[in-house]
């Protein structure tokens, strides 16, 4: 193992060190590759490593320090990199079949941003395909595992990009988040997983799930780290026609400054949906009764429309994905079936071989939604339900600052334990909300579950581009609590 | 069994035309698509518009349609298409997005367009348009060319004006091309695989959706075509039909005359020149009511236009009901438009062409049918304004004559554009001056412009050159006249004795010992009064 152990390092101290001379860029990349050398064989999070990328990046770091300039905020700093996300010199599957030899032409506005503030990109994180799943279940690849148990799922769709950070491979990564697939995996992996507002990150590059649902956003293992990562991420981008001119704030500055007089929210309806875990529960009430004590105002709220957010979602979302996934047709990219007939056989071939059970469901899911005669008693509809949960948001946000849900109802479960497609859908049922309401929200470790051993998540909400509150809510709870999970795996090494 | 006959019949003969819209009633709406050239780059990326070029050059992750790439709408082409409504009369939508029209096609790199639907930026306006000549007699149901009540008459050219409704225009992208290998002349059957180039694709394209108030082949003819004149005038695209930057598609149907139900239309497509368009409808007039005549019905399909073998044909394999699934597209924000920002658009549009004619018709009191010729088409407008402006108000009409006779027959037997032409405005109003003033005829006009033409020298140095300046001296000229008479006494008693039909041999013959050089006003005066 090398010297340094990325997993008691936050991104901030391998930037300090690197800038004091204590150790390089080069080997910080090199320590995460030993990380992965001796974990990843397990756990599976990267489906491509990218060293020439990650060394190269490193010794321009290198060269800039011994140059004496000022390094950037993430300089040495390793971090995984979704598999949906475009960067040169790289493969961008989608752990998908479909795109198992295509190569990027460019680079992601979000990707290329965290590379010019000096981080490593060291691979190509796991997930489901094309983002569709909760556990790394339906990558084409095989499974990511949860580095605090390999028999079960880190969650999805960004399992890799969590698991590389809960097992210390790299300090950050990035995830994209359409219903769920940052802050789920996150919980499920005791890491801090952020969603940003809709529009707070290009999306230029991120290949469309949901297209007015995708934020990409941080992993970390603190809300510090996170902070520093959106804020490298974040802004306006001329290439993202929704991406907002919102200013973007120091999200790593005045974390500090405590919740004192905030006004927190417990969504007590989303709290007692059948389903959710009794701990769980009851994490939230202790989570709401830390910030109490650390002079907050904690008060309930409900969110009755948020009851309609599966069933809008897995019409939007599905719809949107339908038509973003069109593209996938062997013509110009991706796989081509051998020998058609005519084209339409070729389109039929290639879909049929290169895509995934579950893509496949929800391409028809959302070609249904969209079809003559049922767009308004599916799409319309959900459409409508969106509406009032903006509107619910809109209500709970003038009474409160951010609210608390759990970020899942029930920890990290077994492969292969959710064999139906429902009551996997169900696990996003307090993220989805969400990202319908365009709001941001992080999932923070807030405890570990007394009977399996794995952690449990809280989620906090924000109101639309109040990251810097959500953040410093975050990093209150997390100071208060003083819990720092480290995978048992992870502390095996020793190191 | 008629139909049968039809399918291989050769060209449609005019009178047939006639005798069917004596019967029937045609009904017919276009939809015309023009890319907007006007612009720099494409819809939704920064890649430059222009025509051809080596295949896929001129394309990018966005107009590739790659995974991950979005599009970023390219505001002067709204501006274009709103600009573009404001002169055909629409309403402006205050609020407008763009929809997603989902269909695979190889062409298409992301097997959906973006485009609009129920909101579109502009809808409801028109254009009026004037049918007069040979087209007039389509019009059966007016009873012929001068008795007719409906459309506003034109009395006096047995014209009639027609307005045609604008049922919208919106914005949405083109296509690739798809150029097919293997089989004949490029056609998709017989290929052994087909290539696609992305160069057009993205590519800004305004599609006008015309009101079914087009009743003849002329009219969809003349509607086209001002269409074609009022884009030219506002600069918004080339408009050539022959590059496809302006496509016209057609949906025409029939019914009996008295009829109120639609017919079964058939949408014909493939027409690359007015006249394509003006035949193809016509035949598809005739092979409809054909079908109706014997029975018969029409089936709803697209067909193609032959120019060549002058007849339509419907798509062999079966059509598929096409079910686009619009949707709003969420990679853009909905558009809100100020009122006042449309309003200062539609304060600076340029002249368009019917005030333009109407102002060449008062200001230089040409005829109609020159101020209309002249008008029609923009860059011969500012070529005839550029001339006059040189030349003088006085001298417009002999501008436009020489623009409509020897320039015209000049630009037509070269195949080439105003734009092309090596005669100048500056070069035709400097002619027009030498003919004024009297140096030159007329006739010798004719041979400075065929000089110019291919030269491109100015006309007084072809003047100058070749010695060809105009006698006009009298005593000169009555010098010759003289010794012409004395030549040919016999003639001369002739005329004396009543046959004044000598005239013209006594002048060609003064013509031909100056060498052409006199002023023939000034010859015909002497040889009269000599004679006399
Ligand atoms: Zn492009």
């Amino acid at each position: 193992m090398s010297a340094i152990d990325l997993s008691a390092l936050s991104a901030h101290q391998v930037r300090d060190s690197i800038a004091a001379g204590e150790f390089t860029a080069r080997e910080a990349a090199e320590a995460a590759y030993a990380r992965i050398e001796a974990l990843d064989g397990d756990v599976h999070a990267f489906l491509q490593l990218t060293p020439e990328l990650a060394f190269a990046a490193a010794d321009r770091v290198d060269t800039a320090r011994a140059a004496g300039d000022e390094l950037p905020s993430l300089a040495g700093v390793p971090a995984g990199i979704k598999d949906n996300m475009n960067l040169i010199g790289t493969r961008t599957t989608c752990g998908s079949r479909m795109l198992e030899n295509y190569e990027s032409v460019y680079d992601c506005t979000a990707v290329r941003r965290l590379l010019d503030a000096g981080a490593l990109p060291i691979g190509k994180c796991n997930m489901d395909e094309f983002a569709f799943g909760s556990s790394t279940e339906n990558s084409a690849y095989g499974p990511t595992h949860n580095p605090w148990d390999l028999a079960r799922v880190p969650g999805g769709s960004s399992g890799g990009s969590a698991a590389c950070v809960a097992a210390g491979m790299t300090s950050i990564s990035l995830g994209s988040d359409t219903g769920g697939s940052i802050r789920q995996p996150g919980a499920l992996t005791g890491t801090v997983a952020l969603k940003p507002t809709y529009g707070r990150v290009s999306r230029y590059g991120v290949v469309a799930f949901g297209s007015s649902l995708d934020q990409i956003g941080p992993f970390g293992t603190s809300v510090d780290d996170v902070a520093l990562a959106l804020e490298a991420i974040s802004g306006a981008d001329s290439m993202d026609a929704t991406s907002s001119s919102e200013p973007v704030g120091s999200y790593a500055d005045g974390l500090d400054q405590g919740v004192r007089g905030l006004r927190v929210g417990i969504v007590r309806d989303m709290l007692d949906l059948e389903g959710c875990g009794a701990e769980i529960r009851a994490s939230v009430d202790m989570a709401a009764e830390t910030f109490a004590a650390l002079g907050a105002e904690v008060g309930e709220v409900e969110l009755p429309a948020t009851r309609h957010g599966l069933a809008a979602y897995y019409i939007i979302g599905p719809a949107e994905a339908s038509s973003n996934l069109a593209r996938f047709d062997g013509i110009r990219y991706g796989h081509r079936a051998a020998d058609p007939a005519d084209v339409l056989d070729l389109y039929m071939r290639s879909r049929a071989e290169g895509f995934g059970p579950e893509t496949i469901r929800r391409i028809m899911l959302g070609t249904y939604a969209l079809s003559a005669g049922y767009y308004d008693a599916y799409y319309g509809q959900a459409q409508k339900a969106r509406t009032l949960i903006i509107e619910d948001f809109r209500a709970a946000f003038e009474r409160f600052d951010v609210l608390l849900t759990p970020t899942t109802p029930e920890v990290a479960f077994r492969f292969g334990e959710k064999s139906d497609p429902y009551t996997m859908y169900l696990n996003d049922v307090y993220t989805i909300p969400v990202n319908l309401a365009g709001n941001c929200a992080i999932s923070v470790p807030s405890g570990l579950c007394s009977a399996s051993g794995m952690p449990i998540g809280l989620q906090i909400i924000g109101d639309h581009f109040a990251e810097a509150t959500l953040l410093r809510a975050a990093a209150a709870f997390e100071e208060a609590t003083g819990f720092d999970p480290v995978p048992p795996l992870v502390n095996s090494l020793g190191s | 069994m008629l139909a049968h006959i039809h399918e291989g019949s050769p060209a449609l003969a005019k009178d047939r035309l006639t005798e069917v819209l004596i019967r029937y009633e045609a009904v017919i709406g276009l939809e015309i698509h023009t890319e907007i050239t006007a612009v720099n780059t494409k819809m939704f990326c920064g890649c430059p518009v222009a025509f051809g070029g080596e295949p896929n050059t001129r394309v990018c992750p966005v107009c590739l349609g790659m995974p991950g790439a979005l599009p970023v709408p390219n505001e002067a082409a709204i501006e274009w298409t709103v600009i573009a409504g404001l002169a055909t009369e629409c309403d402006i939508a205050l609020w407008s997005q763009f929809h997603r029209k989902q269909y695979f096609y190889p062409d298409m790199p992301k097997d959906y367009q973006i485009s609009q639907y129920d909101l579109p930026f502009c809808s409801g306006g028109f254009v009026d348009i004037e049918v007069d000549g040979d087209g007039v007699a389509e019009r059966a149901d007016l009873g012929g060319a001068l008795a007719f009540v409906g459309p506003e008459a034109v009395p006096e050219d047995g014209g009639y004006r027609a307005r045609i409704g604008i049922t919208r225009i919106h914005l949405e992208e083109d296509t690739g091309k798809m150029v097919h290998v293997g089989g004949s002349e490029g056609r998709i059957a017989g290929a052994t695989h087909s290539l696609v180039d992305f160069n057009r694709a993205g590519t800004p394209l305004m599609e006008l959706v015309s009101e079914p108030d087009i009743r003849t082949p002329e009219e969809a003819r003349r509607f086209a075509q001002k269409l074609r004149s009022i884009w030219l005038a506002l600069g918004v695209s080339d408009c050539s039909m022959e590059e496809g930057s302006m496509r016209v598609d057609a949906n025409v149907s029939v019914r009996l005359r008295g009829a109120t139900g639609l017919g079964t239309k058939s949408e014909v497509k493939n027409m690359n020149s007015f006249k394509s368009l003006h035949d193809a409808i016509a035949y598809e007039i005739v092979r409809q009511a054909d079908l109706l005549d014997a029975g018969s019905r029409v089936v709803q399909e697209t067909r193609h236009w032959d120019a060549g073998a002058k007849r339509t044909s419907g798509l062999r394999s079966k059509e598929e009901a096409h079910d686009y699934r619009y949707f709003p597209e969420p990679d853009m924000v909905p558009f809100s438009f100020d009122p006042a920002w449309i309003a200062g658009l539609a304060e600076s549009l340029p002249e368009l062409p019917d005030a333009r004619r109407d102002r060449y018709m008062a200001e230089f009191g040409l005829p109609k049918h020159d101020a209309a010729a002249l008008s029609a088409e923009h860059a011969l407008a500012c070529y005839f304004e550029d001339a006059v402006a040189l030349a003088g108000t006085d001298r417009a009409r002999l501008v436009a004559n020489w623009m409509l006779g020897d320039l015209a027959a000049h630009l037509n037997a070269e195949g080439i554009e105003i734009g092309s032409s090596r005669v100048t405005a500056a070069m035709l109003a400097e002619l027009v001056g030498l003919i004024e003033d009297g140096t030159i005829s007329g006739k010798q006009a004719k041979e400075v412009f065929a000089d110019a033409a291919v030269s491109g020298d100015a006309p007084g140095a072809i003047v100058e050159a070749r010695g060809m300046k105009q006698v006009s001296d009298t005593s000169a000229i009555e010098a010759v006249v003289r010794n012409v008479i004395d030549a040919h006494p016999d003639e001369a008693a002739n005329y004396r004795a009543g046959k004044t039909g000598l005239i013209g041999f006594f002048v060609g013959q003064v013509m031909r010992e100056m060498r052409g050089q006199g002023n023939p006003a000034v010859v015909n005066e002497v040889v009269r009064r000599l004679l006399g």
